[in-house]
């Protein structure tokens, strides 16, 4: 049986994408925390259209990514999770610098990548790279930091009113929203 | 990152999502979501893979020109390099000793006290 369905090409039963809710809900009971994390759930869905090109647009660039901070220990590449790290603020970073951005504080995978390569977790050379080709009109001229382990509720009342309010401040036509 | 990409569109602002986590990210709904079938850390790209990073970028650029709705995903091409074995292996408890998961704990409320702690020297700062 087996071998007739590897003769039609399936790939592997367990590649495809994980089911990470179920994954944590099992992990974090088990580990003893009772009380499971409740994701953020909603029914309806807002949406616009983009309204120019993007060759006439000015792409913002949102992150969960971290500054690197000295005092406060291994932020790796391939650094233990390091709650230490974490940052409380929206923070911005002007984009035209090559900013030193770690996710040592997040839940990245770390059996399998290292976060040695800024690139993999923030896209802004390759955005710098599109603008420059024409692809985009202008990269936003900063990029926006977004706190990972905060409420929801603290999510929804600050984080979010503060970066609309930054990205508008800075021109933005779309917004590129990268979670690691 | 979910909330902002909603808020950030109901004021008006087009988002696209760029991420790893397929079910998260759909259970909460966003406008636009490229889905990247990699370990989490790595929602641009492989690392030190330019071209896999700038294909990356490029999808979610065209799912912000082309998506019809919202709760749009487009699942990147791409595969992660090696054996899909990385998918049973991420915080897969039946993988864990009891020795790992007491260990686990321990090093998880270690980490809940660091962040707790941060949080108030943040919030009198």
């Amino acid at each position: 049986m087996n071998e007739q369905i590897s003769g039609l090409g399936f790939a592997a039963e367990h590649d495809c994408p994980i089911p990470y809710m179920e994954r944590l809900r099992s992990y974090y009971l088990t580990l003893g925390y009772g009380n499971p994390y409740k994701w953020a759930h909603y029914a309806d869905t807002p949406f616009v259209a983009l309204k120019k090109p993007l060759a006439e647009a000015r792409v913002a660039l949102v992150t969960t990514a971290a500054p690197y901070q000295p005092d406060q220990g291994d932020q790796g590449p391939g650094a233990a999770y390091n709650a230490g790290a974490k940052f409380y603020k929206v923070y911005s970073g002007d984009t035209d610098d090559k900013p030193d951005l770690r996710i040592s504080h997040l839940g990245y995978d770390r059996k399998y990548t290292t976060a040695d390569d800024l690139n993999s977790y923030f896209p802004l050379a390759q955005l710098k790279a599109l603008a420059s080709e024409g692809r985009i009109k202008h990269v936003a001229p900063r990029f926006h930091g977004a706190p990972t382990n905060r409420s929801q509720a603290a999510t929804i009342d600050q984080d979010c009113t503060e970066i609309l309010s930054r990205v508008r401040e800075d021109g933005a036509d779309a917004a590129i929203i990268v979670a690691n | 990152m979910s909330l902002i990409a909603r808020h950030l569109e109901a004021n008006g602002i087009p988002t696209v999502v760029m991420g790893c986590a397929k079910d998260i990210v759909e259970h909460c709904g966003v406008p636009r979501f490229l889905f990247s079938d990699f370990p989490l850390g790595n929602s641009a790209g492989r690392p030190h893979d330019p071209d896999s990073q700038r294909l990356t970028l490029e999808l979610a650029l065209q799912l912000l020109e082309t998506a019809p709705g919202p709760r749009t995903t487009l699942q990147s091409p791409l595969h992660w390099p090696a054996d899909p074995r990385w998918k049973l292996d991420f915080s897969n408890i039946d993988q864990l000793s009891d020795e790992e998961i007491a260990r686990r704990r321990q090093e998880f409320d270690k980490s809940k006290a660091v962040a707790k702690q941060r949080r108030e020297e943040a919030a009198t700062s």
